[in-house]
């Protein structure tokens, strides 16, 4: 019985393993607002949409939170979309409203209970980011930039992907990684 | 419990003591590093200043290298911190009595060095990263971690 479960469990780890990858078509998927109201991608989502996994505590993700305010006005001025959202199951609803109300984001946070959409990306750090082309592919999987400080960054790596994505080009480079803090995940029995 | 008396009799001494520079070290500096340490157990702790799970692993890790050394464990800590922090990270080397050799990475590009490292790697921290006595990676940890499985992995290696 309990190799049975066991056998699940690796079935479920495999079956649950990153979903959505660089190339592949993002279907609808649920976040839930602040209130606990289910929100639908297809309700979020632009032409060009960026998904955001960011954090209250993180000290890496706060160090990006103007830059991710003046990525939002200077890119929803051009109709991206933004989709920012909090699955660490450490930071409850209510921590993450009075986190944007002091940090004075413009832009709506979402949750992701139980990181059921961290798990279909594959998110691991906050902040990372996700950008989805207007056919509903992913086209750039992760960093913001590359330095937690903004005085000594060489690369706006998701700025070059939405100008890339917003000129008709490809994204050159559609992967990077940097130093973040882990999203703290809920614990599933094995 | 002998290490945390120690270290709380002794925290005027240490805040006094002079720091240990950590050494830098970018992707090929690691690959020599693994190769120096062949014939010991290596965890290879990868942290930063601005982590509490971080901060809160460093010391448990040093009790584990404290318990295991004389059977081949070698504990040793890279931060991730920028130079801007590196007296920081200093600090906590020392207050937390890290032995083990310390470094600072130094990288032209963080996502080089973190795919050069492990390229399963999100790039998250904490990381551990536990090599065989041949210098292979056998296993890595990233995220807050139980110590006991660290410490169960390294009992099989040893």
């Amino acid at each position: 019985m309990t190799k049975a479960f066991a056998i699940l469990a690796l079935m479920a780890g495999t079956l649950c393993a990153q979903e959505f990858k660089i190339g592949s078509h993002v279907p609808d998927f649920q976040v839930r607002d602040l209130d606990g109201k289910p929100v639908a991608f297809s309700a979020l989502k632009g032409p060009i949409t960026v998904v955001t996994f960011i954090a209250t505590e993180c000290p890496v993700s706060n160090s990006y939170n103007h830059r991710m305010i003046d990525l939002y006005k200077d890119y929803t001025a051009k109709n991206v979309k933004f989709i920012f959202v909090n699955a660490n199951r450490s930071e409850p609803a209510n921590e993450v409203r009075e986190h944007a109300r002091r940090v004075g984001f413009p832009f709506a946070v979402y949750k992701d209970p139980d990181n059921v959409l961290a798990d279909r990306f594959d998110a691991q750090v906050t902040p990372e980011s996700y950008v989805i082309d207007s056919s509903g592919v992913i086209r750039y999987h992760g960093a913001i930039d590359d330095n937690m400080n903004e005085s000594r960054v060489h690369t706006r790596t998701l700025r070059a992907a939405l100008d890339a994505l917003l000129d008709g080009k490809p994204v050159l480079s559609t992967q990077t990684k940097a130093f973040g803090c882990t999203i703290k995940r809920v614990r599933r029995a094995s | 419990m002998k290490r945390t008396l120690a270290f709380l009799f002794c925290l005027p001494l240490v805040a006094s003591a002079p720091l240990v520079p950590l050494v830098p070290i970018n992707e090929a500096g690691f690959q020599k590093l693994v190769e120096a340490h062949k014939g010991k157990v290596v965890l290879y702790d990868f942290w930063a200043t601005w982590c509490a799970p971080c901060r809160a692993e460093l010391p448990q890790l040093a009790l584990l290298e404290d318990k295991l050394r004389a059977q081949g464990l070698q504990v040793v800590t890279i931060s991730a911190d920028d130079q801007d922090h590196k007296a920081a990270a200093e600090k906590f080397i020392q207050m937390f009595r890290v032995d083990g050799p310390a470094y600072l990475k130094q990288a032209d590009n963080d996502d080089h060095f973190i795919n050069a490292i492990d390229p399963k790697w999100s790039g998250a921290l904490p990381a551990l990263f536990l090599y065989d006595k041949a210098g292979h990676k056998v296993r890595s940890f990233v995220g807050e971690t139980d110590m006991a499985e660290i410490e169960r992995a390294v009992h099989r290696l040893l």
